[in-house]
């Protein structure tokens, strides 16, 4: 650029270059305003003309300098291995959206039909994390495994992106043409309209279903539930008059008698009942007594304080000898040819206790029989636990399924008198016992709509498919218990052309109105009017959707009053047991089917996150193995994973066995939920499907009657993929005890008290804070809600049953369980163990690159960059938490779940790095969490309150066993649990120092552990 | 210092040849061009189909071994049988296995040196070329035993702008890296001190060409002059000085990787010396096996002669003996102490899922070498050789045991696991074992395999007198 002469014609281009050229001409000649960074090499000097440059910021380059940078950027190029992304800032940023800060939402989660309330974090428009709803007093705050997990099956692949007309992608103009011309010559007609549907807890969209009802006049709803309680409503409704689901109330029972019903795993509302459960369970005189009597050992037993394992027919003879020696005077002798485990004066004492509690004890069946209901419910009634322990009003919707109205409509769909059959949130070519009648008749129903989200096994054999939105897109509301109602909002707007269920059934009704509206207007006539907070109602709709949930009065109903005399309608009862069936010699078995925690009915089956949850019992992931008791495995020489035959009621599978301590030796157990074909590629052949062993009984209600299976080898083996194989603590006192007597003598029982143990190590000099945990044993039912909601938070991957198999799950917290005490009814414990984060960690002094080190927070830190992957970390903790990184687990098709595709990565929390092949990791205590903490109470100038800062496990937990806290801080509930009488450390002796710690575990029971 | 004149006793009386105080180490009386010639036959002469079977196979194994490692560092470490417990198996047990044989050598030329033992000077060149390649194929197994080998570099303490950021000086394995660089440092310059020499004396013999100009470079200009050769064994006597501690250091401090760790059945204060005999009997094994194929194939008999082999398995028996007692200490201050967990790790490894390696492990390690009491043994190659190959077998279990029986049942019974190994593993230790072989197979066919300018001198003091 030529130096300008003052007199020559001056051209500009803009203002700016006018003005600047009138005060400053030399920086006009510049192309750059700052001077590039030529470096005066000494070489440079010898190689520049003699005259001084003119221009020092351009002219003092010279030839060597020019080769130094050009050399520079050639090598900078060359190295260079970042890949282009492209960042594109929004045109029109959308409202409150700020990079990198969340918002959350409240909603109600749609894993199941319990309807706990949940908020749910999204980051930059898309949900990343589910965390239950603190406030929702209901609920508690925690969530299950399966909530925990449902905000990846919103970018599950699988998932439908446009509705289909017989199996071919339509638009929904087009399939909403067909449907409503065949519903207006159905209506025409006069034909049966079904909905057929499961558990629809939302009052708005009951009473869409309504109107339904009124426009067609062959209308009919049916619910169908595959695993159905519908034995409770009828057993309250010959008793009481009242077809009702109580809704009950285990923190106001003071002993709790468990028959066959897993409560705080699968049954009905885990979150809510673990969290009563852990409110009624805290060490000290209030102390709740729970006794179980079950077949399979479920979590729910294994928290009991005395469990007794009995084969499912015995139960209802149980519940009757109970209601007799509770009812009357006369105990009459419990019958000889029981063979129960299980002696007369271990029932009399229990009924004692019972008596004892009156009005203070609850006592739950989760057989399907209606005999046994009507005993139990008759036993809470003479016990006066109704209105105390469990409640008729308010009452539970959380399961509405009719089974004689379903078979009743299996069999009119087989007459071909069925003109149309709509499909909501039901599988019914799946689970339904009589699949193929099932099948049968929908060939013969006209119209066939599904709103399935996939095409799963029965939405293969339908006309049209309308896929629903997950409930993470959708508008909705819930009332699971009388008077408690929350809201369902969207978090992220529908990723592909989905549809709400409401809204196609409000258009083909030719209602103008969409499903919002139409919730917006039920809410202002039904549910606004029972509040008297808020008088304005688009404040009061603002206000719940910001708070999630809504807490209406319930009218109190009169004390129930029993319909029938006591003792007529108990013995009838008992006369109608069947004998107790002949079992357990040879290979003949009672059979007994349950829910699993991870999968439950099988609708989850292609969550890869839930497929790799290790069961809690089991410790089994990816399948289920057939659980049979130890002793009888000897007899019939087999071992973990060799393949049986079950046979028995026509029908006949296959599948691995499992030796389960606990199990009684006259039942063996298989786990519903599996076997799918339908779900995808993740949940597709993985177990057997056992909903064929399930039937109408004798009253006309689904479920498992009993049922007597033979047993033969195949001498085919198909192990199962378990995280943990070793059951015993082989006498380590890793889970320290004590009974509750023990306790109240000395708070300190079951554990050494601390000592100081010298250390060579410097100590460590304390920042700001002294990040810690503590974990109490007595209040952790084991539900591994933790381990999902961790593999949330921090991105965890799934590495599948191969590699589980060969034990490199990656799972960060793990819940260990150990059996003490004969295989035939042992005690259970749970333990969660996450890294420890020790004050004198044997992994920091091993790692040769400092890859781990010590904060001055408290927290062992992983540094992913600068891990080389020599694994002498991972050697030397004596936890064995540490996780390396076997492969690339990210984009890479050999691991094909939720890290390898655009939309599967959409639940990553960009908060967390995601590792990369020959890295270790491990729990960091959730530091991004902790760093969000100290960033807000910077900003916000106020000290960081105790639960402000939450771990992703303490978050889920529904028991609240898990705290965080600062130690520093001597009102922080961590720190508190830490100077308690019952805390200690996991392998104090070793001198690690953790800084996690452990509340000793105390059972409610007069013996020690056997 | 190599052959000092010794005086034998005038005989008062004619009768038998004088018994000699000590065994002759050559056989018969030599001629110092006809050791030169012997030695250097192999290096001019067209191999026989013998070595080229040998070679055939062991580049065969490597060919394997390069395959497996290249596949494991393209895919992960989890093409190997770890897992979330057991975080080392085969890689580690092979680096120790490998850095012990190493030890044998350098005894051999190290410290035998500064014992005056003339015997060794027939077997030590070969032995600390066997020293070399062992540690060559144990250097291998921590690079490629890391999930991300392309940054081994940050182990080592080198200046950079991240802070500075160090390396971890508390950690076992940066000592590693000290120990076993310097070792393999100071072993080449020893070698390759020790045939300055030898090369000289190959470049007089070989005629102009390219084989004079090579032996010429390697021989650095030597002139074999008074001084130089004054010099030149004071060098050697300062080289043999560096390398002695070395012997007793690199081990100690590759035991270090288990001993200062909190495992029980790791973490043991025997470790050190237990691990230091514990590698020089595995190295006298691998000798013993190399020397009695070589000897044989090469016609070396009377350089390495029975005498020779029996002191070889002297030295055997002695550092088995040492690593049996080692066994027995161990055992009995599991059982002494009366830590329940460290008690536990020893019935599991007898009585464990792995007791059938266990009791590899002892058969050959302790109670096989008890053959070697007999002399009838110790001097019998055909004896020797499966007892040296027994001994390895051994010494590798050994450390299969220690590693793999600590980690797979630790402290919480939770994390218990089995560890089974893939196919790439064992492929990676086949692959070792030819990387060695085709260095071994190659050194003996192009240099100088017994220390010439040492049985020069020794075959002179023989003739002059009894030496």
């Amino acid at each position: 650029m030529s130096p300008m002469t003052k007199d020559a014609t001056v051209y500009w281009k803009s203002l700016e270059e006018l003005r600047a050229e009138r005060h400053d001409s030399s920086s006009r000649r510049d192309e750059f305003v700052e001077p590039l960074p030529w470096k005066r090499t000494t070489g440079a000097r010898a190689f520049q003309a003699s005259t001084p440059p003119a221009d020092p910021a351009v002219d003092g380059a010279s030839r060597r300098d020019f080769l130094a940078l050009m050399g520079f950027s050639l090598g900078a190029a060359a190295c260079s291995r970042g890949t282009t992304q492209h960042a594109l800032p929004f045109v029109t940023a959308p409202e409150d959206l700020t990079p990198g800060v969340p918002n959350w939402y409240a909603t109600t989660c749609g894993g199941c039909s319990a309807s706990c309330s949940v908020l749910v974090k999204t980051r930059d428009g898309r949900p990343i994390k589910i965390e239950g709803n603190r406030e929702a007093p209901l609920f508690g705050g925690g969530t299950c495994a399966v909530g925990q997990a449902t905000v990846l099956s919103l970018y599950d692949g699988q998932r439908l992106r446009q509705p289909l007309w017989r199996g071919a992608p339509a638009s929904w103009q087009e399939v909403d043409e067909k449907i409503e011309s065949q519903l207006r010559t159905t209506g025409a007609a006069q034909g049966r309209i079904t909905l057929l549907s499961a558990t629809i807890t939302s009052p708005s969209t009951r009473d869409i279903i309504a109107r339904w009802s009124r426009r067609y006049a062959g209308f009919r709803h049916v619910v169908y539930e595959p695993v159905s309680y519908a034995a409770i409503r009828r057993a309250h409704q010959t008793l009481f008059k009242r077809a009702v689901l109580p809704h009950y109330r285990f923190d106001n029972a003071a002993l709790i008698v468990g028959l066959e019903a897993d409560f705080l795993g699968a049954w009905l509302s885990p979150v809510e009942f673990t969290a009563q459960y852990a409110r009624r369970r805290r060490p000290g005189r209030s102390m709740a007594h729970h006794v179980q009597f079950e077949s399979t050992l479920s979590l729910t037993g294994a928290n009991a304080d005395v469990r007794h394992a009995v084969s499912p027919s015995a139960i209802g003879h149980l519940a009757m000898a109970l209601l007799d020696r509770v009812s009357s005077a006369d105990r009459e002798p419990f019958a000889a040819d029981m063979s129960l485990a299980l002696a007369a004066s271990e029932l009399d004492a229990l009924a004692d206790r019972l008596l004892r509690h009156r009005g203070e004890s609850l006592v739950v069946c989760g057989v399907q029989d209606v005999e046994v209901q009507t005993v139990v419910t008759r036993l809470n009634h003479v016990l006066g636990n109704i209105g105390h322990t469990l409640e008729l009003s308010p009452c539970s919707f959380q399961k509405q399924g009719d089974d004689e109205e379903v078979a009743t409509l299996v069999e009119q769909m087989q007459r071909g008198d069925i003109q149309a059959l709509i499909l909501y949130g039901v599988n019914p070519a799946y689970d339904y016992p009589n699949q193929q009648a099932f099948l049968r008749g929908l060939e013969r129903v006209a119209l066939s709509v599904s709103f399935a989200d996939r095409v799963d096994e029965t939405a293969s054999h339908v006309h049209a498919v309308c896929p629903d939105h997950h409930y993470l897109e959708a508008w909705g509301d819930a009332e699971p218990v009388t008077g408690s109602f929350s809201l369902i909002q969207p978090t992220i707007a529908p990723l592909f052309e989905t549809r709400a269920a409401q809204d196609s059934l409000l258009k083909w009704l030719g209602e103008a109105q969409d499903f919002h509206a139409y919730l917006r207007s039920y809410w202002q006539r039904n549910v606004f009017p029972l509040q008297t907070g808020r008088r304005n109602f688009e404040e009061f709709w603002d206000g719940v959707l910001q708070a999630g949930f809504l807490n209406a009065p319930v009218p109190v109903a009169a004390t129930a009053a029993l319909s029938g005399p006591v003792v007529a309608t108990a013995r009838r009862a008992r006369d109608g047991q069947p004998r107790e069936l002949r079992v357990g010699t040879a290979d003949r078995f009672e059979l007994h089917a349950y829910e699993t925690v991870a999968l439950r009915d099988g609708r989850h089956a292609n969550n890869p996150w839930l497929q790799e949850l290790p069961d809690p019992i089991a410790k089994v992931t990816w399948g289920r193995g057939l659980a049979i008791a130890p002793a009888v495995a000897d007899r019939l020489d087999l071992q973990d994973g060799d393949v049986v035959t079950v046979t028995g009621g026509g029908v006949r599978v296959e599948l691995p066995i499992w030796r389960q301590p606990g199990q009684p030796s006259t039942t063996v157990s298989i786990a519903l939920g599996y076997g799918r074909t339908g779900a995808g590629p993740v949940g597709n052949g993985v177990g057997t499907n056992a909903w064929r062993f399930l039937g109408h009984g004798a009253d006309g209600l689904l479920g498992l009657h009993p049922t007597v299976v033979a047993l033969e080898k195949t001498g085919r083996f198909a192990p199962l993929a378990a995280t943990q194989t070793h059951h015993s603590m082989e006498g380590r006192p890793l889970v320290r005890e004590a009974t509750l007597e023990e306790f109240l003598t000395d708070p300190g029982a079951g554990r050494e008290a601390p000592e100081a143990l010298p250390s060579l190590w410097a100590e460590h000099e304390p920042g700001s804070h002294t990040w810690g945990l503590t974990i109490d044993l007595s209040s952790c039912t084991g539900c591994s809600a933790c381990v999902v909601a961790c593999q949330a938070e921090n991105n965890v991957p799934v590495v599948g049953k191969e590699e589980v198999a060969r034990g490199r799950e990656m799972h960060w917290i793990r819940v260990d369980r150990y059996y003490q005490g004969p295989a035939s009814s042992p005690d259970v414990v749970f333990q969660p163990v996450m890294c420890q984060h020790c004050a004198n960690a044997p992994c920091e002094t091993v790692c040769p690159v400092l890859a781990t080190v010590h904060s001055s927070d408290g927290i062992n830190e992983q540094i992913y960059n600068r891990c080389v992957g020599t694994r002498y970390c991972e050697n030397n903790c004596p936890y064995k938490v540490r996780r390396f990184n076997w492969f690339t687990y990210a984009n890479n098709p050999r691991f094909d779940f939720n890290m390898n595709s655009p939309l599967g990565t959409m639940v990553l929390n960009p908060d967390v790095v995601v590792r990369s092949r020959g890295v270790m990791e491990k729990c960091s205590l959730c530091i991004q969490r902790i760093q969000a903490g100290k960033v807000a109470a910077r900003q916000s100038g106020d000290s960081i309150a105790d639960g402000q800062i939450q771990t992703a496990c303490q978050q889920a937990c529904p028991a609240k066993a898990i705290v965080f806290g600062d130690m520093q801080d001597p009102g922080s509930q961590a720190a508190r649990f830490r100077q308690s009488p019952r805390h200690y450390h996991l392998l104090a002796d070793l001198g690690t120092r953790p800084g996690v710690g452990y509340l000793t575990k105390i059972r409610n029971r007069e013996a020690r552990t056997r | 210092m190599p052959g000092t004149a010794r005086r034998t006793l005038t005989p008062a009386v004619e009768c038998a040849r004088p018994v000699p105080l000590r065994p002759a180490w050559l056989e018969g009386s030599l001629a110092l061009r006809q050791i030169s010639d012997d030695i250097a036959l192999p290096l001019s002469a067209r191999p026989g189909a013998g070595w080229f079977v040998c070679i055939a196979v062991s580049l065969t194994a490597l060919a394997v071994g390069v395959a497996c490692v290249t596949y494991q560092i393209a895919t992960g470490i989890g093409t190997w049988g770890l897992n979330k417990s057991v975080g080392w198996a085969f890689d580690i047990t092979n680096f120790v296995f490998w850095i012990g044989i190493g030890h044998a050598g350098t005894l051999i030329s190290a410290i035998l040196l500064l014992f005056r033992q003339h015997w060794r000077m027939s077997i030590n060149r070969s032995a600390e070329a066997m020293t070399i390649f062992a540690v060559l194929c144990a250097a291998l197994f921590p690079l490629i035993h890391m999930g991300r080998p392309w940054l081994a570099f940050w182990m080592m303490p080198y200046p950079n702008s991240r802070g500075p950021l160090w390396v971890n000086f508390r950690s076992p394995l940066v000592w590693d890296v000290f120990a076993i660089n310097t070792y393999l440092i100071v072993s080449l310059v020893f070698w390759y001190f020790g045939m300055l020499p030898d090369f000289a004396t190959l470049r007089d013999r070989a005629g102009a060409g390219g084989k004079k100009r090579i032996y010429g470079l390697l021989s650095l200009g030597w002139d074999g002059s008074q001084r130089t050769w004054s010099r030149y064994e004071t060098a050697c006597l300062l080289l043999a000085g560096l390398a002695t501690p070395l012997v007793i250091s690199v081990h100690s401090i590759v035991s270090m990787d288990f001993a200062t760790s909190i495992l029980p059945g790791w973490h043991a204060t025997i470790f050190p010396p237990y691990f230091v005999a514990g590698a020089v009997y595995s190295g006298f094994g691998m000798v013993m096996l190399l020397l009695i194929i070589t000897r044989r194939v090469m016609h070396l008999q009377r350089y390495i002669t029975l005498a020779h082999l029996d002191r070889m398995a002297k030295i055997t028996l002695l550092t088995g003996s040492l690593v049996a007692f080692s066994y027995a200490s161990e055992w009995f201050m599991a059982w002494y102490g009366g830590n329940a967990d460290e008690r536990f790790v020893f019935v599991n490894r007898a009585t464990g899922r792995y007791a059938w390696a266990f009791w590899t492990m002892v058969a050959c390690n302790v109670v096989i070498p008890q053959c070697l009491w007999l002399r009838r043994v110790r001097t019998s190659p055909a004896a020797l050789l499966p007892i040296a190959i027994l001994i390895n077998v051994g010494m590798w279990f050994e450390r299969f045991v220690i590693i793999v029986t600590s980690l797979h049942r630790s402290y919480l019974p939770s994390s218990w696991v089995m560890y089974y190994p893939t196919s790439i593993e064992i492929g990676t230790l086949v692959g070792s074992f030819g990387l060695f072989f085709t260095c071994f197979l190659l050194f003996i066919r192009l240099l100088p395999m017994i220390a010439t300018w040492e049985i020069k001198g020794l075959a002179a003091a023989q003739a002059r007198g009894r030496s």
